[in-house]
């Protein structure tokens, strides 16, 4: 068990930065995932951490020592490989032992060991395979057991339960989380899965292009984000952004947005007028967005035609174009609502995001 | 030698099925359509056939003399069936065929684990690591493999007087492997180049040094390509002549290769008979390298399973 340490860290191929200016701590047996779309750098950053790839600048420590000159065998970390890298000409219970192998592990232990994993893992009627005669959701679940027969410093997992169906992947990140309370060990996951990311992570690193855009516990990220890339990854449906103004002449700080003005408290408001220029971005939730009932308490409001109705059973999406803009709201189910028929919504400013329309930060 | 027949279908398929061939014409127009098949398709098929019967008879001629020669007392150049007797097989051994085998048992044998072994590592290292003027070094190996060895004897006979080396047929067999080094390392390493290097870093997170990875990851996936570079090798040894000749006068010391010359000028005659079975009995051992081999590669090079995508 180790804490991990990535001081400034940065790699480029060719010199194209693939992982830029990296600074990431991992306390002691905390759960990181690191989250972003696709050729972020997410795979680079675990095979620096593993060594892999040596860092074009940055320290990368362990356990409070420089790793960046240690070779992989010698940095005690276990990793499943976003691609499995299973060894095709070792059947699964060779795979999964080889580890133990290498150190010399009794025979006995080994079988028992490799035993109850793939109970664990429902791999037992395949042990005798190779990776070739098994289905990718199998294989998957091999080079995740091969991983977990160890007591490493650390755990690297590239997107360990991607292939696995729904149900398969609900017990999976059951079976982790069960792991990692029991053997507290420092683990760095990624994965595209925002569900995975918001229900197992003790924090989550969102990561866009090579850099950090934010690290945060799952509640913060959602509800605090840093910018609105940050607010627009986090959360589904997507949170809905709008561009609006700053109204320089109110008496309260005041954004114009939908041609409806929305006073602004708090820190965002003081923020918002010292602001040197009038562009902001709003960023309201869908689940924010209530259809207003015939009593209001003067909140904010705008009209809008339903261009789409999605109903998923325990709720519904509507696509409301509001002026030139689409607003996505989840609504109640059966809520009566009818394609081309005009609704307004309403929303509370204190939940309302803020951010700086030229730099995309959040404000306040 | 079986030529398969180059047929695209039987022709009584053709006529059962109207779509085929002769595109979708009505019953009356067949035989027109079947007629242009048997000029475009039939006859060049039966032409191509009848080519390579021919020329698969040049080919096995000389084998079917070689085995006919073998068991007739009184062979001669031509093909004669003969009265079947081992008498040259008798004779063959008696004038020290099975020692000469022998020889070339352990010069083959013993150059070939050490090219091997060598290329392996020197294939892995040019293959994944970096090496100063690479591109260079894999110019001049491949340059070396088609250098003829004639060339260097004479210069690696006189470096053997030196140092004492002569008449050794360990030291000789240093030399049969030398000679097969630049062809075995160019071929590991682009077998190796294949291997992904995920498997290898699978292995060294898991916590294997460089050894053990090559031994238990590397070479297990190249195997197909170790063996054929070990046959190559085999062979190459197996009836190289001139280097055991130059290299170890020693008559015990002789290889088949060298041994079997005796027949073709003792006397001042030929003995067609006792050549012919040495030279079987010469081929035996690397066809059994084949056969127990050929069950290695069938299994082919590949690496389904491991990697995703
Ligand atoms: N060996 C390499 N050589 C050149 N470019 C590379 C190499 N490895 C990665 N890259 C580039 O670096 C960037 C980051 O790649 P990386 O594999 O870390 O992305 P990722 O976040 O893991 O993506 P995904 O979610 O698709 O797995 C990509 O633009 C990729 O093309
Ligand atoms: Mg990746």
């Amino acid at each position: 068990m180790a804490t991990i340490t990535l001081e400034g860290v940065s790699k480029a191929f060719k010199g194209k930065p693939a992982v830029d200016g990296v600074d990431l701590s991992i306390d002691d047996g905390q759960f990181l995932i690191i989250v972003g779309p696709s050729g972020c750098g997410k795979t680079t950053t675990l095979r620096m951490l593993a060594g892999f790839e040596r860092p074009t600048s940055g320290v990368v420590r362990i356990g409070g020592r420089v790793m960046n000159d240690v070779p992989p065998k010698d940095r005690d970390l276990a990793m499943v490989f976003q691609n499995y890298a299973l060894f095709p000409h070792m059947t699964v219970a060779k795979n999964l032992a080889f580890g133990m192998r290498v150190r010399r592990v009794d025979r006995k232990v080994i079988d028992r060991e490799v035993a109850s994993i793939a109970s664990m893992l429902g791999i037992e009627a395949l042990l005798g395979r190779k990776p070739a005669e098994l289905s990718g959701g199998e294989r998957q679940r091999v080079a995740l057991g091969r991983a977990l027969l160890r007591k490493p410093k650390a755990f690297l997992l590239d997107e360990p339960l991607s292939n696995l169906d729904a149900a398969l992947r609900a017990q999976m990140r059951f079976e982790l989380k069960r792991i990692h309370a029991q053997f507290p060990v420092t683990t760095v996951y990624v994965t595209h899965d925002q569900v995975e990311a918001m229900t197992m992570a003790d924090r989550i690193a969102l990561m866009e292009g090579g850099r950090l855009q934010q690290v945060a516990a799952p509640e913060v990220l959602y509800s605090e984000p840093a910018n609105t890339f940050v607010a627009g990854f986090v959360g589904s449906p997507k949170i809905n952004l709008i561009p609006g103004q700053v109204v320089r002449d109110a008496r309260r700080p005041t954004i114009r947005s939908m041609s409806c003005d929305i006073p602004v408290d708090g820190t965002a408001g003081a923020v918002l007028a010292s602001l040197p220029h009038d562009n902001v971005v709003i960023g309201l939730r869908p689940e924010e967005l209530r259809p207003r009932r015939p009593a209001t308490g003067g909140l904010p409001a705008v009209r809008g035609v339903i261009e789409l109705i999605e109903p998923l059973g325990s709720e519904t999406h509507v696509a409301l174009r509001v002026g030139g803009h689409v607003l996505t709201c989840k609504c109640p189910p059966r809520a009566g609502l009818e394609v081309g028929s005009e609704i307004s919504v309403e929303f509370d400013p204190e939940h309302m995001k803020v951010f700086d329309g030229d730099t995309g930060m959040r404000l306040g | 030698m079986t030529v398969a027949p180059h047929r695209d279908e039987p022709p009584g398929e053709a006529a059962a099925r109207p779509g085929a061939g002769g595109g979708a014409a009505p019953r009356g127009t067949a035989f027109p359509a079947a007629a242009r098949r048997l000029r475009t398709k039939v006859l060049p098929a039966i032409i191509g056939n009848l080519a390579m019967t021919i020329i698969g008879v040049i080919f096995l001629l000389p084998l079917a003399w070689l085995i006919l020669a073998a068991f007739n007392p009184h062979a001669s150049p031509g093909v004669v069936t003969p009265r079947f007797s081992l008498a040259n097989f008798t004779q063959a051994l008696q004038s020290g065929a099975s020692g000469a085998i022998m020889n070339s048992l352990y010069l083959a044998g013993v150059s070939t684990v050490i090219a091997t072994v060598v290329s392996t590592l020197a294939g892995y290292v040019l293959s994944r690591h970096y090496v100063p003027l690479k591109g260079a070094a894999l110019v001049v190996i491949i340059f070396l493999t088609g250098l003829p060895v004639t060339l260097l004897l004479i210069p690696i006979y006189q470096i053997f007087v030196s140092i004492g080396w002569l008449d050794s047929p360990f030291y000789t067999s240093l030399v049969l492997a030398a000679t097969s080094v630049p062809f075995a390392i160019w071929l590991l390493k682009n077998f190796i180049d294949q291997v992904p290097r995920e498997f290898e870093e699978a292995a060294a997170i898991e916590g294997s040094g460089q050894f053990r990875v090559l031994l238990t990851v590397v070479v297990p996936l190249i195997m197909p390509g170790v063996l054929v570079s070990a046959i190559l090798t085999f062979i190459n040894s197996w009836g190289a002549f001139l280097i055991p000749l130059v290299l170890d006068a020693n008559p015990s010391d002789t290889p088949g290769a060298v041994g079997i010359y005796q027949f073709m000028s003792a006397n001042g005659q030929v003995q067609f008979g006792p050549l012919a079975a040495y030279g079987i009995l010469f081929s035996l051992p690397v066809i059994i390298l084949y056969l127990i081999s050929s069950r290695w590669l069938s299994g082919g090079f590949s690496f389904a399973g491991g990697i995703k995508g």
